[in-house]
């Protein structure tokens, strides 16, 4: 057989593939309109769908929440589910979106995806609740605002945040002749010595291990925490240009350099919690991580180190947002669940089950009891007050993504001066947040 | 990631060319009776098989590479601490435990997810042989108008990276199909499997011409000649078309993840690849969870195919496959 | 292209095209030819196809050439015609550049690869009579074990304080394989060469069994010996297998995703793993531009046709 004859068989299949892409063009549009049905929505009452996180303590706090409510309410039950999600929770979140099958709300929403959900009109303004913006401003207090999408709605409930602490490891320390009681982690330059002595002592690898995977989320526990403790709480972006090109950023960007070059931290990716796992006497993670550290590190942590010593230190929240989805019929019952999940009650449950903050602005004084019976939570606590987000832009997850390649580029792996790849990545930053 | 998972290919035609060339009258005689099929290689067989010690230890040595991972996987996935050390890939009592696998049956329910991937396996393979058949055999031994077509169409199905179509195929399959949280909808995108119809094809042409000419004289109709005549000679090729059909979804992660929220739908390797990405990082020993995982996984695909092995290389019909 | 001719020995193939010719002016009386049922055989699977995939890939080149991503059922927006916007943001895309470089390193090394061991095994296990059925199971287990689960291993024992480099000791790589730009891509190629190399072996296996083994007894009359067996009858005899094989080979290379999505924690280190599939992945699907991740998709769609045809011209090109 000639491969002319065949080629051109399977040029005239594209051809038809094009043919149907016109058909698809009609057929891909809007099938109803729901534009109308909007308000009557919101208050509709009935059986909802909710998906919550399938971190082990989550889903305990989630199953007792349901059931409290479940009890109360049996004309209008929830059925709940834990995220089916890998690493790829937005994906599976997006792709629910375009087919219609989302559920009513997601309480594991990262703020990163939320501009893009919403640019998909996957989600419900919660100011459409007639006390849905009093609610938020009186729960969470100012820190809300940094929630709010371009458009001034709020498309997210900031629930709990799980600010960025250093934590270090006191036997490690110990092992290194170092005193674990009062860490030389003051400072940055401090804490640079500190990595020295520890890997030179030989007590460990590597001083600390901050995944170096190309996902665009890392940045968020190596660059963000110091960067934000840098610049008192400045975003990656604001007013739509790139700030971290300046010596602040440059600052970090060094300091981290220097520690992949003197083989104080591994370029490579660690299968697992490096820290849990005595490789790395350091890490920077949220609360959360307290839970898996029981048992197997004897742990002390600092707030994160700046340039100079600081008395408020700011840091990253990593916080998780409760969104309401469009594709949701019973809203009115979708909200009332959203505002009984985060209730003065429900959010003392999720401190106490999994450490984790709820983002109150009365949190100390609403739960003082379990603080003065918890005082290693207490710093999250105080600490969760200044904490910075990611910025809400449309191109949030690719903004993240040119950071992270640049980074990646330059200090881990050293093929570009800090310079030109912060430079390069902040020029593509600033055309990216112009975008609509 | 591919949905088209690759199937062997029979290299010979030997089996068209020969009765073609021959008197038409004499074809229904030659054709072989299943089971017999005739052998070129004959008694020669025999001579050909004299192995230079050098091409034994090459073979010996690429088993070695081949498998040897493989034992490192299961070692790896006993030990109560990871070790690296050269020593750490023989067994040592002292760092001999069950725990990673115990803590897996913990947090994964193994007989559902090995029962939907049963359902989503078998139904896959169903679809593959019913219509991999019917089109191989349309193709290798059928003359009609559109035949370029659909063989054209054939190697460009194969050539589509599968990501391309995820998204669009996702939103028909769930927005206007409905079949999320379904097994049709786990199966549908890899019920035609064209690697499958390829390998049918190939076995099909093997087959002489005549021999169904011959049918068709007698007034047998194309189906009862399918049926009767077609497939009976080429069970082999079904056999292995259905292995290596298996591979596929039972491997198979991205698309059942995203058509199945409900976690009693989910497949085994959905089900374990989350373990591995989740779960096994809080586990005490992260690596011996991952590897416990990848055992738990391989066992089923391997125990199969050893069980299947005999079957699976007698794939030439062209040489006596009685023995 | 043509794969029916790359499973017909040259001589065979001739021959029955012959006959076919000849036969087929006097036959080809129906419009829808001799056996119009065909049709019908090939209407499931047709339907099939075009039910399930033509129209999303009709759907993803309109996608290609708008500006476009998803939205919610009912969601109403602009969709502009954009031309080849996407496509010249694709192209001029120094990562998107990066991956196909990345493909092209990684086929440079994995079809060569892939072609000789697989031929060269395929022949030993051809030939060997004893432990026969454990070497064929060794060589095929990696295929039938899903990527899921082998890379795990894979990573333990290439990481820095893996057992390859312990083994290596002094003459392990610094930085390690899968961290070292240099090294990440050709191990990936090798993992693959590793995982895949099972079923080209299969191909070859069957291929081997074609050569008339009266053409190995008069070259050991004339006093041949192996080396020359093999590259005068053997690799001659399995050219079509190889076509196959090289066509199989880069079509599986091309569609690269798996692995630098497991292996090198999202196509690193800087970008030296990353693959034209991966970056559809990380741009359509992560961060909703479905639009720019189309065009990179028919773009490499185009591309592998196009090396097909180039490689069906060099491998396979004494056959026409």
């Amino acid at each position: 057989m000639k491969h002319g004859k065949v080629s051109s068989r399977i040029l005239s299949l594209t051809a038809i593939a094009v043919i149907g892409a016109g058909l698809a063009a009609c057929g891909g549009g809007a099938s109803s309109s729901t534009a109308s049905g909007a308000n009557s929505a919101t208050t509709a009452k009935g059986p909802i769908k909710i998906w919550y996180s399938n971190n082990e303590s989550e889903v305990k706090w989630g199953k007792d929440m349901v059931a409290a409510w479940n009890a109360a309410h049996p004309d209008q039950q929830v059925d709940a589910q834990e995220i089916p999600a890998g690493k790829s929770s937005e994906e599976v979140i997006g792709a629910a979106i375009t087919a219609g099958n989302a559920p009513c709300l997601v309480f594991n929403t990262s703020p990163v995806s939320v501009p893009q959900f919403q640019k998909q009109g996957g989600l419900v303004p919660l100011d459409s609740f007639p006390d849905g913006a009093q609610y938020i401003k009186d729960r969470t207090g100012d820190l809300a605002d940094q929630y709010k999408s371009s458009d001034g709605k709020m498309y997210q409930l900031p629930w709990k945040s799980n600010p960025v602490v250093l934590f270090y490891n006191k036997d490690i320390f110990a092992k290194a002749g170092l005193d674990p009681a009062n860490p030389k982690l003051a400072t940055q330059s401090q804490f640079l010595d500190t990595a020295r002595t520890l890997v030179k002592s030989g007590a460990v690898a590597n001083a600390v291990w901050p995944s170096t995977a190309s996902d665009f989320f890392q940045s968020w526990f190596d660059f963000y925490p110091f960067y934000a403790a840098n610049t008192q709480g400045s975003q990656l972006v604001k007013d739509g240009k790139a700030t971290f090109n300046n010596d602040q950023g440059k600052q970090v960007a060094t300091m981290f350099q220097t520690l992949y070059k003197e083989n104080l931290a591994s370029k490579e990716v660690y299968k697992g919690d490096s820290f849990a796992d005595g490789k790395a006497a350091m890490s920077l993670a949220g609360p959360w991580a307290i839970a898996s550290y029981k048992g197997k590190v004897n742990w002390g942590e600092v707030p994160i180190p700046a340039a100079a010593t600081q008395d408020k230190s700011y840091t990253f929240s990593d916080a998780k947002n409760v969104a309401m989805y469009s594709a949701c019929k019973n809203q009115g019952t979708a909200w009332d669940v959203l505002k009984f999940a985060t209730s003065k009650e429900q959010d003392g449950k999720l401190l106490s089950q999994t450490g984790q903050m709820p983002m109150r602005k009365d949190l100390t004084t609403a739960y003082a009891d379990y603080f003065t019976q918890n005082p290693a939570y207490k710093n999250f606590a105080d600490q969760a007050a200044r904490t910075v987000e990611v910025p809400n832009l449309n191109n949030a997850v690719q903004v993240w993504q040119t950071f992270r390649d640049a980074w990646s580029k330059s200090v881990i792996f050293g093929n570009q001066s800090i310079d030109d790849a912060f430079k390069g990545a902040s020029d593509k930053i600033n055309q990216l947040a112009a975008q609509k | 990631m591919s949905i088209f998972n690759k199937a062997p290919l029979r290299n010979d035609d030997d089996g068209a060319r020969r009765p073609r060339a021959s008197a038409p009258e004499g074809a229904a005689s030659e054709a072989p009776t299943p089971g017999s099929v005739p052998s070129r290689k004959g008694s020669s067989v025999a001579k050909r098989k004299n192995l230079g010690v050098g091409s034994f230890v090459l073979l010996a040595l690429g088993a070695f590479v081949f498998l040897f991972p493989f034992y490192y996987m299961f070692i790896g996935s006993l030990q109560t601490s990871p070790d690296t050390s050269v020593g750490g890939a023989f067994p040592s009592p002292a760092n001999i435990t069950g725990e990673n696998y115990s803590n897996i049956n913990n947090s994964i329910d193994l007989l559902k997810g090995l029962a939907n991937s049963g359902i989503f396996t078998g139904g896959v393979i169903f679809f593959t042989v019913v219509f991999g058949l019917l089109v191989g055999y349309a193709l290798a031994q059928m003359q009609f108008r559109g035949k370029g077509f659909v063989f054209g169409m054939m190697l460009l199905v194969q050539m589509i990276p599968f990501q391309l179509l995820l998204i669009p195929l996702y939103v028909m399959i769930v927005r206007d199909y409905g079949l999320s949280d379904s097994y049709l909808g786990m199966i549908l995108p890899f019920a035609i499997n064209s690697t499958a119809v390829f390998v049918f094809r190939q076995y099909f042409m093997q087959l002489p011409s005549t021999l169904f000419e011959a049918a068709r004289i007698d007034g047998a109709s194309e189906l009862r000649i399918l049926w009767q005549i077609a497939i009976p000679l080429v069970r082999p090729a079904i056999v292995t078309a259905i292995l290596l059909t298996f591979i596929g979804p039972w491997n198979e992660f991205l698309w059942p993840f995203l058509v199945t929220k409900d976690q009693a739908m989910e497949p085994l390797a959905v089900s374990l690849a989350n373990y591995i990405s989740n779960i096994a990082a809080t586990a005490s020993n992260p690596f011996g969870a991952i590897l416990a995982g990848a055992c738990v996984l391989a066992a089923p695909a391997v125990a199969l195919f050893i069980f299947f092995q005999r079957q699976f290389i007698s794939t030439n019909i062209g040489s006596s496959v009685k023995g | 292209m043509s794969l029916r001719s790359a499973g017909v020995p040259a001589t065979g193939d001739s021959a029955g095209r012959a006959v076919d010719q000849r036969q087929a002016p006097r036959k080809r009386k129906n419009f829808l030819g001799r056996q119009p049922l065909g049709l019908l055989f090939s209407a499931p699977y047709v339907i099939f196809v075009l039910a399930v995939l033509a129209y999303p890939l009709g759907y993803a080149v309109y996608i290609s050439f708008h500006q476009f991503y998803f939205t919610a059922p009912g969601v109403q927006v602009d969709r502009p015609f954009v031309g080849l916007d996407n496509y010249i943001s694709v192209l001029s895309d120094p990562e998107v550049q990066r991956s196909f470089a990345n493909i092209g390193v990684f086929l440079i090394i994995n079809v060569p690869l892939t072609v000789g061991l697989s031929l060269v095994l395929a022949n030993a296990l051809n030939r060997v009579t004893r432990l026969k059925t454990f070497f064929r199971v060794s060589y095929y287990v990696p295929y039938v074990t899903a990527s899921v689960a082998v890379v795990g291993v894979w990573l333990f024992l290439f990481q820095q304080n893996g057992l390859v480099n312990s083994i290596l000791g002094p003459l392990a790589p610094n930085p390690s394989w899968l961290t070292n730009s240099w090294l990440a891509m050709p191990t990936v190629a090798l993992y693959v060469t590793w995982k895949q190399l099972g079923f080209f072996i299969l191909l070859y296996l069957a291929a081997l069994q074609n050569i008339p083994d009266e053409l190995y007894e008069s070259a050991s009359v004339d006093g041949g010996n192996k080396w020359v067996q093999f590259w005068n009858i053997t690799v001659p005899g399995v050219r079509s297998a190889s076509v196959l094989v090289t066509l199989l080979a880069t079509i599986t290379g091309a569609n690269l995703f798996t692995e630098p999505y497991l292996l090198t924690g999202g196509g690193g280190p800087d970008g030296a793993s990353t693959s034209p599939v991966f970056l559809m992945y990380q741009k359509g699907i992560l961060q909703g531009n479905p639009d720019v991740a189309a065009a990179l998709g028919v773009v490499l769609v185009i591309g592998v046709l196009l090396i097909a045809l180039i490689q069906k011209r060099l491998v396979g090109g004494k056959e026409d």
